[in-house]
């Protein structure tokens, strides 16, 4: 190891892609590609935290060799723009001269997404020997009604520039972009190769840990390996042997705990305490209403309660979030969910 | 006018100025040059009329030349630049924007046409209210004895939100074929509006000195016959007013007409119109006077907070005047269906369902509360500060901190905050020595170091 890195996920990142734990399936697909030397645009779909950036990054890295710097970009969509990029979309905008008499000119028809962070990149011609350049967009179900607008820049610059985006469901993406992209599927790890792996960070790290330990990792962080290595190494911290016990203890302790403490502060019926926590969760972690909504229901799902009393509480749920779209004023819907799950703790 | 009505009449309407001449006229800059407002809407209105009755006598000319020789270059119509057809009045509330033109038509002997917030406002309802009227002279030249029009498009700045892009383009229209001059309104700068600013000069009119302020308040005061009030009380309600002429005017009869033996600071502190005080009470009241829906009603009609601030602040005092879970969720529910209905207005812009959003979130809010003990005494009422995140925004020293995550290890700044940085709190704050291996690895300096403390400790 050249440098020392204190963070074990990082640590153990996978430096090839012969080195990505199991998916052997979309392994060697992909190495057929930088063995042809061609691809068609990519869609990669598998849920949060399994692992589909790291793929499609090690797989550009190959695919580009030395030449990988300049031709290849990352781009998150859920990250918005700053103002002076908003600026920045306005003043390069393209400005329509289809419209006669007091309208012409005046119509900006770029989406300011696309302006400045897609066509800045897939613009300019690939440098060095290599095919094409590889954009690679996470999160892509996010942009919406931006996503119209790759349409046309996945015809018109493919050529020039592949595309690879990145979503966790298919559901999300408008038919035309699936119609233009290859779908991959990302499973999650399977248990024989997460065990391989883990095995291989213990004997590194010197920790015991056995084979039902391993399974239980397995099963709480989901086969996510980023998320069982950070478990792994919160562990080691204590105690040089790994036991189910103190896994599970220190689970608790990464999992979205705040969450989980202000569903049982609204199931306890404390109001005012719930809504300062939940105010103090969205600003401390950056999450919109929606994720909020999700990540209690998600919590929720975890609870053991009665089906009566679950399907109940979802629907309450489900209901502010439809709320929340509609209206003004998102906090004010975040407070009414809250009052109601306090009231209705009163008859659990 | 019998004595019983104008009694009635609030003194807002009764003492609007008739004519320029009476009015407390506020200063004025267009252009950043000082200039005498009266004068520069004389001026406006003149050149206006003049200018297009020229023009309309070469048009005249002009279209006939074209009808007949039709095989020839078709000679263009004149037209007025924007400039001289309309002009934008930008100033606080209460300083005589709309009495000046009512007063200036009144001088002129013209007739104004108004537009104003409280009609709905779209494309189609301002075309069909104006467009007929602008584009009437035509017709109105045979009948001699017609007055001449001023069109006023007052409290511009209340138009339509985003989602309506009919009305500036309209208006930009009307401004295009009008037959009268156009004299607008507005409160403050509106980005939405920047088309018609780019287009028509802007007359800032600034708040009315204190001395106007009191000429007009001796006035009226002498013609009510009241006699109570001390010079320095008066002088208090005007400071308080900050030149807002309606606003004194208000005071003053609400004082008047009002408890006239209380008059001491208590009762004027209470008529600070707009400001948090004012709100302060109205929640109070809201929640501890009210008990039935027309009672909620009376109290935010009489109150001139605006709405769509005050329901926030119902928001977040509901719970220190509400304690019991099952009053608490019908109150949150009433409110909650009234966002509902608010957010739908502000898409659809359909004003017509505003009603609905008042009683929900006032009286709505106010008579779940149905137990009466343990609800009067004081109560903190908190000013709400808080704004749910709709947008994903860092503070810098975050910035900072994510920033070097970035060097380190490529990971989006969302996937940072959610989930990487939470792992290195924990994870910092295990032991000393992790920390400072965490802190030594991402090269952070002491205020950045913060960052993965603070949390730790709590």
């Amino acid at each position: 190891m050249v440098e020392n890195i204190p963070i074990w996920r990082i640590k153990y990142l996978p430096k090839t892609l012969d080195e990505v734990c199991g998916r052997s399936i979309v392994k060697n697909r992909l190495k057929e590609y930088i063995k042809s030397e061609n691809f068609p645009h990519l869609l990669l779909l598998g849920s949060e935290g399994i692992g589909k950036t790291t793929i499609a990054n090690l797989f550009c890295q190959e695919f580009l060799g030395s030449f990988y710097e300049p031709n290849f970009q990352i781009i998150y969509a859920d990250v918005p723009l700053t103002s002076e990029e908003r600026d920045k979309a306005r003043s390069e905008a393209h400005y329509s001269t289809g419209k006669l008499g007091r309208l012409a000119g005046k119509t900006i028809t770029t989406p300011a997404f696309i302006q400045v962070k897609i066509k800045p990149f897939v613009r300019i011609k690939a440098l060095g020997d290599v095919p094409f350049k590889i954009l690679i967009v996470k999160n892509f179900e996010v942009l919406g009604s931006n996503q119209q607008g790759f349409r046309r820049l996945m015809e018109s610059y493919g050529s020039n520039c592949r595309m690879i985006l990145i979503s966790h469901n298919v559901s999300g993406i408008i038919d035309p972009i699936k119609s233009r992209c290859q779908l991959i599927m990302i499973p999650p790890v399977d248990i024989k190769d997460f065990n391989t792996l883990i095995t291989n960070v213990a004997k590194n790290e010197n920790l015991m840990i056995d084979n039902g330990t391993i399974e239980h990792l397995y099963k709480i962080t989901n086969g996510k390996i980023a998320k069982a290595i950070d478990l792994l190494q919160i562990t080691s911290i204590s105690d040089n042997t790994v036991s189910t016990d103190n896994l599970y203890e220190n689970s608790m302790m990464l999992q979205k705990d705040l969450i989980r403490s202000l569903l049982l502060m609204t199931l306890k019926g404390q109001f005012d305490k719930a809504r300062d926590l939940s105010r103090k969760v969205q600003s401390n972690y950056k999450y919109n209403v929606q994720e909020l909504f999700l990540l209690l229901y998600n919590e929720l799902t975890k609870i053991p309660l009665g089906t009566y009393a679950l399907s109940n509480l979802i629907t309450m749920i489900a209901d502010a979030d439809f709320r929340a779209i509609d209206g003004n004023d998102s906090d004010i819907q975040i407070s009414n969910l809250i009052s109601k799950l306090c009231y209705y703790s009163e008859f659990l | 006018m019998s004595e019983s009505s104008s009694n009635k009449m609030p003194w807002v309407e009764k003492y609007r100025p008739k004519s320029m001449s009476e009015m407390a006229l506020p200063s004025a800059k267009l252009k950043g040059h000082k200039v005498e407002l009266a004068e520069e809407l004389r001026k406006f209105i003149k050149t206006f009329f003049k200018e297009k009755r020229y023009n309309n006598e070469k048009n005249r000319k002009i279209k006939s030349f074209n009808r007949i020789h039709v095989e020839k270059e078709q000679e263009k119509l004149l037209t007025l630049s924007p400039e001289k057809v309309a002009i934008l009045m930008e100033g606080p509330p209460g300083v005589g924007k709309t009495s000046i033109v009512y007063a200036l038509a009144n001088d002129l002997n013209m007739e104004v046409i108004e537009t104003n917030a409280s009609d709905v406002r779209t494309k189609k309802t301002l075309e069909s209210k104006l467009n007929e009227t602008v584009k009437s002279k035509g017709i109105m030249d045979f009948i001699s004895e017609s007055k001449d029009k001023i069109i006023l498009i007052d409290e511009i700045d209340g138009l339509y939100g985003v989602t309506d892009k009919g009305a500036v383009p309209t208006i930009l229209n009307i401004i295009d074929t009008t037959q009268f001059p156009i004299i607008m309104c507005s409160n403050e700068y509106k980005q939405n509006l920047q088309p018609l600013y780019n287009k028509i000069y802007k007359l800032e009119i600034n708040p009315l000195s204190t001395d106007e302020m009191l000429r007009i308040a001796t006035r009226i005061l002498k013609n009510e016959h009241i006699t109570k009030l001390k010079e320095e009380t008066i002088k208090s309600i005007i400071e308080k007013n900050h030149g807002d002429l309606r606003g004194l005017i208000n005071d003053l009869q609400g004082i008047s007409q009002g408890s006239v033996g209380k008059l001491n600071i208590d009762l004027i502190r209470s008529l600070n119109r707009d400001s948090t005080e004012e709100i302060f009470l109205l929640i109070r009241d809201l929640f501890q006077k009210i008990s039935t829906l027309r009672d909620a009603r009376a109290l935010t009609d009489k109150s001139d907070v605006d709405y769509n601030f005050l329901y926030k602040w119902v928001n977040e005092n509901i719970p220190s005047f509400i304690k019991m879970n099952s009053e608490l969720v019908e109150a949150y529910e009433n409110l909650s269906i009234a966002d509902q209905i608010f957010g739908r207005i502000q898409k659809t812009q359909n004003w017509s369902t505003l009603p609905y959003f008042y009683d929900l979130f006032a009286g709505g809010v106010a008579i779940s509360r149905k137990t009466k003990e343990d609800y009067q005494g004081f109560k903190k009422v908190t000013f709400p500060r808080y704004r749910s995140t709709g947008m994903f925004s860092l503070t810098a020293n975050e910035r900072l901190v994510i920033e070097k995550i970035k060097k380190k290890y490529d990971i989006s700044e969302i996937e940072a905050i959610q989930d990487f940085l939470p792992f290195l709190r924990v994870l910092a704050g295990t032991t000393r020595k992790q920390h400072k291996l965490i802190s030594d690895w991402l090269e952070l300096d002491a205020t950045e170091k913060k960052i993965l403390k603070i949390d730790s400790e709590k």
